[in-house]
């Protein structure tokens, strides 16, 4: 139903149902501000806590970091005064902005930062978002306006890392308040909490940066892709994430952005069918990608080029081509391998990322194609994380959807292909070191083509199947003007409406 | 009507032969021909009747693979509308799978569901009810208090506890919903049984020395058929629309085993671009639980003496009335 | 009168300590929370910092001891998920629930009642054979998916309220009315046997002979006689709904309610949130049926001991 019909079919139901009672109930929720659909309520508006999307959504817009990214993904300064610099291979410098100040008042400085930065690695916070910032040892006020932070060994992504962190006031953030009633730099400040119900900013008049368009925003939580769908075409909400491809023509806008979800299987390399790396080459070999972005995705994702690395992302290979397509060669190296008819396990689960039950089976068929004995598995979550992360005993092939938030290689590569530390299924020693070398060297060309090897030995030995880097896709109202940005954000102070 | 009653009376003229031969059909035919009288009753109990057909030769009447994906041909409409591809009566779902055949295997779910927990929580139930009645005193106490607990339960809550707990699967929703079912047939038959053993035969049977399974199989269970088959009936339409909602909420039967609940759930995120997934799953729901209350209907009033008086007297004022009228 | 309510109290302990063993011995076997919980990329010294933070790792009888004790003092723990007290977010779903139930059922009374007396004025009539076939309908139709043709047609198609979600009396009407229906159907149906046996009565046939006019010997007499059947399958109505089948219509609507937390807290593990819910429902419950059974009493005093 696109709008036009939408409106016809309005109209037609109305005639025949028209009743004025009904129409006065009818909310019209166009008012002066936004409103956005997230996924779930967050916990906590403490930027530094929990690892949690929907927080994102409103915390960005609340606080901001010290680096920042343009819509295309480079790395900028914000509140930052310059990109920082390397002092010796532990020690970054950071110049601070001046005259920043957080909404209570308290200024923005190195004392901001340095909480900022010992508060999220305190042991005892136990932060979820560690898993970001890991390296991070201390940080350390120079004067008022300058900061070094240290790492635990060489760091290259610590840039990075600085522009995931969110910077919080250097008293306030000790209230036991902080959480419910957020004070931050950004353009939009809290005004009020229904809980179980939506979270409202309001504009930050007193904001450092160019004064944002839109006055107030609403972030209501809908769980149900459905629900958010029929709640953006009955003009209820504004912006809707994770639209699915086929509602595109449905809605009244839709727009899609490169994305950071890659969605992969991981294949073990040590399992009796699955060591023999010409078994692997066929499972590759087999998968129609082309064919499974156009039908699952309507064309909202890019078949992988030969690698788990986002294409916008440090370490990504450009020397690596797409996966070739030819279920002849694949059915031949099956048999050549001896595997034809043999059982392989397909784990997976359902419902966590797009489309990925849908995915699962297709990949499962595909497998069967080439005459291999598939089970395919789909497990609920908990079970499903139990054997992701089983280091024992690894599924022949397990799928999983890899969000590389800090567009480097760095973590993709750790959680998938390096042996022992996450969920690899390879037993290959020799590129963990290569993974962990790649870690901490701070030259980039150097780190650069550690990244090409390693990409370029996962594929030649078929360690992983990757799929499909999955675009985004955002539902917008008619009235919405917005690009959105390669890094997933919801930016209020980027959109405007049109009246 | 009358052509059926008139060649009932030619019967008793008719050869012994014939007529012993069709003595054997007679039940079904006279349950068919009472039935008949009642167009809503009969109608709901035609639909049942297929609808058990179709579970049972689901294999053979599905056009397709209940299971089968295709991703190319996804969300096409039923047949009879604009971009529908041919093959698919009633359209495909999100995953491209035949929605007809995955109605024929759905149907297969429910009734396993409802005729297992029905048969499960019924057999558990009268023999509970026959315990606490016949046996009174401490038993009776105990089962009752059991009972008594049991219902004040937050049923559906402590379901989705359990379902979430065992993991979600056709056989849990079975044990689930027997756990949580039984109780109504112990309180339905203990009251039974209780003002049965105060009437003069029973007693007669106790003094003479009847074993108490002998007057528990021959003096009391026959009481009970009667009211125990509308009550399971009734259980049964609450059964199906158990069944359907867990499954809606993701705890009943999982894929990939086909459930009319599980469908609709399935079909919802996209209700808003294709209308058919979540509708015939949804009408089938609906027109099986409705034929099941129409024929339970007609059943009730036909084994009860009081009701069929009732329905009799009603008859009998509306004719007066219109006769007046006139 | 005193032991009545002392019995019905015991009994209601009894509900209550039953429905305590049975959640806690449930929640305590649902997969490990500390994987649900956390993010994919957290360490296993997370998880086992996570763990020792609920105290998920100790021995099941320690878990329980410190269970029971905690209820005592009305503590049910930090909900995993949302991560305050547990019973801070039940007390704030609560009104929202109780708000859904008592529209959705004043609703099923205000139109179910009236309807099954007229219905019942003339048995098999044309307006008692709509009466009839609405209740069948009704008790047909399953609730998640009338709620999901509702959405379509009244708040995406028409757009007269809205979608999903609560805070106006305009985001109440589709909740409501599909809470509604099924409780409607059963009220209507035994409205209307209730009447059709009162109207049969010798006394109501005296006081038609006697001239009275219908419809005060319908709602003055047959009503008031029909009213406690009525009355209790209210009541007994109003404990289903609370007793969870409010579950359904707040997972379609997104009504932030008891239900539809209850299934947040089931997929995301939350134990103590979800036994917090469970037992307050129970408690709810036990409450509610003393309630009614004192009521009843009061009004009948005839009526005996179940």
């Amino acid at each position: 139903m696109n709008a036009l019909t939408r409106t016809a079919f309005r109209a037609t139901l109305s005639r025949a149902l028209l009743s004025s009672l009904f129409l006065s109930a009818a909310v019209p929720l166009y008012a002066a501000g936004l409103t956005i659909a997230i996924g779930s309520e967050p916990t906590t508006l403490d930027p530094q806590q929990r690892d949690d999307g929907a927080e994102r959504a409103i915390t960005d817009n609340i606080f901001e970091t010290l680096l920042e990214r343009t819509p295309d993904g480079v790395l900028i300064p914000g509140l930052a005064a310059e990109m920082p610099t390397q002092v010796d291979a532990l020690t970054w410098e950071f110049k601070l902005k001046p005259d920043v100040s957080f909404t209570n008042g308290e200024p923005f400085n190195a004392d901001a930062v340095v909480t900022s930065v010992l508060r999220i690695i305190n042991p005892d916070y136990n932060s979820e978002q560690m898993a970001y910032l890991g390296t991070i040892e201390s940080a350390t006020k120079v004067d008022d306006l300058t900061v070094h932070i240290t790492t635990k060994s060489p760091d290259p992504v610590l840039p990075a890392r600085m522009y995931w962190m969110k910077m919080v006031p250097a008293s306030y953030s000790a209230d036991p308040e902080f959480g419910m009633k957020p004070i931050g730099t950004g353009p939009y400040e809290i005004s009020g909490w229904e809980r179980g119900e939506s979270i409202t900013l309001v504009r930050n008049d007193a904001y450092w940066g160019d004064v944002p368009e839109i006055d107030d925003v609403t972030y209501r939580f809908v769980s149900e892709p459905g629900t958010r769908l029929s709640g953006l075409m009955a003009g209820e909400l504004d912006v809707i994430r994770n639209l699915y491809p086929e509602f595109a023509a449905a809605v009244p806008k839709a727009i899609t952005a490169q994305g950071l979800e890659t969605s992969t299987l991981v294949l073990s390399t040590a399992n009796p069918v699955m060591q023999d790396p010409k078994v692997r080459k066929a499972m590759n070999l087999a998968i129609d990608r082309a064919a499974l972005a156009e039908a699952l995705f309507v064309g909202n994702a890019q078949p992988v080029k030969g690698q788990l690395v986002n294409p916008k992302s440090f370490g990504f290979n450009t020397s690596l081509p797409a996966y070739s397509y030819d279920p002849e060669q694949a059915k031949a190296l099956i048999e050549e391998a001896g595997a034809t008819g043999k059982k392989i396990t397909l784990v997976g689960e359902s419902g966590r990322w797009l489309k990925d039950r849908e995915l699962i089976e297709a990949v499962g068929s595909y497998w069967s194609e080439i005459g291999l004995d598939v089970d395919i598995r789909i497990e609920e979550f908990g079970e499903y994380l139990n054997q992701l992360f089983d280091k024992n005993s690894r599924p022949d092939a397990i799928f999983v959807t890899n969000s590389d938030e800090l567009l480097d290689a760095d973590r993709p590569l750790t959680a998938a292909l390096e042996f022992g530390a996450s969920y690899a299924s390879n037993v290959d020693e020799e590129m963990a070191a290569a993974i962990q070398a790649a870690r901490s060297e701070t030259d980039v060309e150097a780190r650069a083509a550690l990244y090409d090897e390693i990409t370029q030995k996962a594929y030649d030995l078929d360690y992983l199947a990757p799929l499909l880097n999955q675009e985004d896709v955002y539902g917008l109202s008619e009235r919405l003007n917005w690009t959105p940005r390669i890094d997933a954000k919801l930016l209020v102070k980027e959109m405007s409406v049109i009246e | 009507m009358t052509i059926t009653s008139s060649s009932m009376s030619d019967r008793s003229t008719t050869p012994s032969m014939i007529q012993g031969a069709l003595m054997s059909v007679a039940p079904l035919g006279r349950f068919l021909k009472e039935l008949w009288r009642d167009k809503a009753g009969f109608t709901g109990f035609a639909f049942l009747v297929l609808l058990v057909l179709a579970a049972l030769f689901a294999p053979l009447l599905a056009p397709h693979d209940p299971a089968a994906q295709s991703v190319l041909a996804r969300l096409k409409p039923p047949i009879w509308m604009e971009g529908s591809v041919s093959g698919h009566l009633l359209g495909t779902d999100m995953l491209g799978r035949d929605i007809l055949s995955r109605l024929l295997f759905g149907a297969r779910s429910s009734l396993l569901v409802s005729v297992s927990v029905v048969a499960l929580a019924g057999s558990f139930g009268v023999m509970a009810g026959l315990l606490a009645g016949y046996k009174g005193g401490l038993t009776d106490a105990l089962i009752m208090r059991v009972v008594d607990v049991q219902v004040a339960f937050p049923g559906l809550l402590l379901t989705l506890l359990l379902v979430a707990v065992i993991g979600p699967s056709t056989a849990t929703i079975i044990i689930v919903l027997t756990f949580s079912n039984w109780m109504i047939y112990t309180r339905v038959v203990r009251g039974i049984v209780m003002s049965l053993r105060q009437t003069p035969f029973v007693e007669a049977a106790e003094v003479v020395g009847c074993k108490s399974a002998r007057i528990i199989l021959k003096h009391i269970l026959p009481n009970l058929i009667s009211p125990l088959l509308t009550l399971a009936i009734l259980e049964f339409t609450n059964i199906i629309l158990a069944e359907a909602a867990l499954s809606f909420l993701g705890l009943g039967v999982q894929p990939p085993a086909t459930s009319w609940g599980l469908d609709v759930a399935g079909g919802k995120n996209y209700m808003m671009i294709a209308w058919w997934p979540i509708t015939f799953p949804g009408l089938c729901i609906a027109m099986t639980v409705l034929s099941i209350n129409l024929f339970a209907n007609w059943l009730r009033v036909t084994t009860e003496p009081a009701e069929r008086e009732k329905r009799y007297a009603r008859g009998r004022a509306a004719k007066m009335r219109r006769a007046k009228k006139t | 009168m005193g032991t009545f309510i002392l019995r019905r109290s015991l009994q209601g302990f009894l509900v209550v300590l039953g429905v305590t063993i049975v959640v806690f011995v449930a929640t305590r076997m649902i997969g490990d929370p500390a994987q649900v919980m956390l993010p994919l990329s957290a360490t296993d010294a997370q998880r086992a910092a996570f763990e020792q933070q609920f105290g998920l790792d100790r021995p099941l009888d320690a878990q329980f001891i410190s269970f029971v004790g905690d209820l005592m003092r009305f503590d049910f723990g930090e909900s995993l998920w949302q991560r305050r007290a547990a019973l801070e977010v039940v007390l704030e779903k609560l009104p929202k629930t109780l708000e859904l139930i008592g529209v959705g059922l004043l609703l099923a009374t205000v139109v179910g009642i009236p309807l099954g007396a007229l219905a019942a004025v003339r048995p098999d009539g044309l307006f008692d054979r709509v009466v009839v076939g609405l209740s069948l309908t009704g008790l047909s139709v399953p609730q998640f998916w009338l709620g999901l043709l509702l959405i379509m047609v009244f708040a995406v198609g028409l757009g007269w309220v809205p979608t999903f979600g609560s805070g106006s009396l305009a985001h109440m009407i589709l909740p409501a009315i599909t809470l509604a229906v099924p409780s409607m159907a059963r009220i209507m149906m035994l409205v209307r046997s209730s009447v059709i046996n009162e109207l049969n009565q010798q006394y109501v046939r005296t006081a038609k002979a006697r001239g009275m006019p219908f419809g005060r010997v319908l709602f003055q007499h047959a009503m008031r006689n029909a009213l406690v059947p009525v009355l209790t399958l209210v009541g007994w109505e109003v404990i289903s709904a609370w007793a969870g089948y409010t579950v359904v219509v707040e997972t379609v609507f997104a009504w932030p309610g008891l239900g539809f937390t209850a299934m947040k807290a089931i997929n995301h593990s939350d134990l103590f949130l979800l036994q917090a819910i469970v037992f307050v429902v129970a408690v709810g419950i036990v409450l509610v049926n003393i309630g009614l059974d004192v009521l009843f009493k009061l009004i009948d005093p005839r009526i005996k001991e179940a």
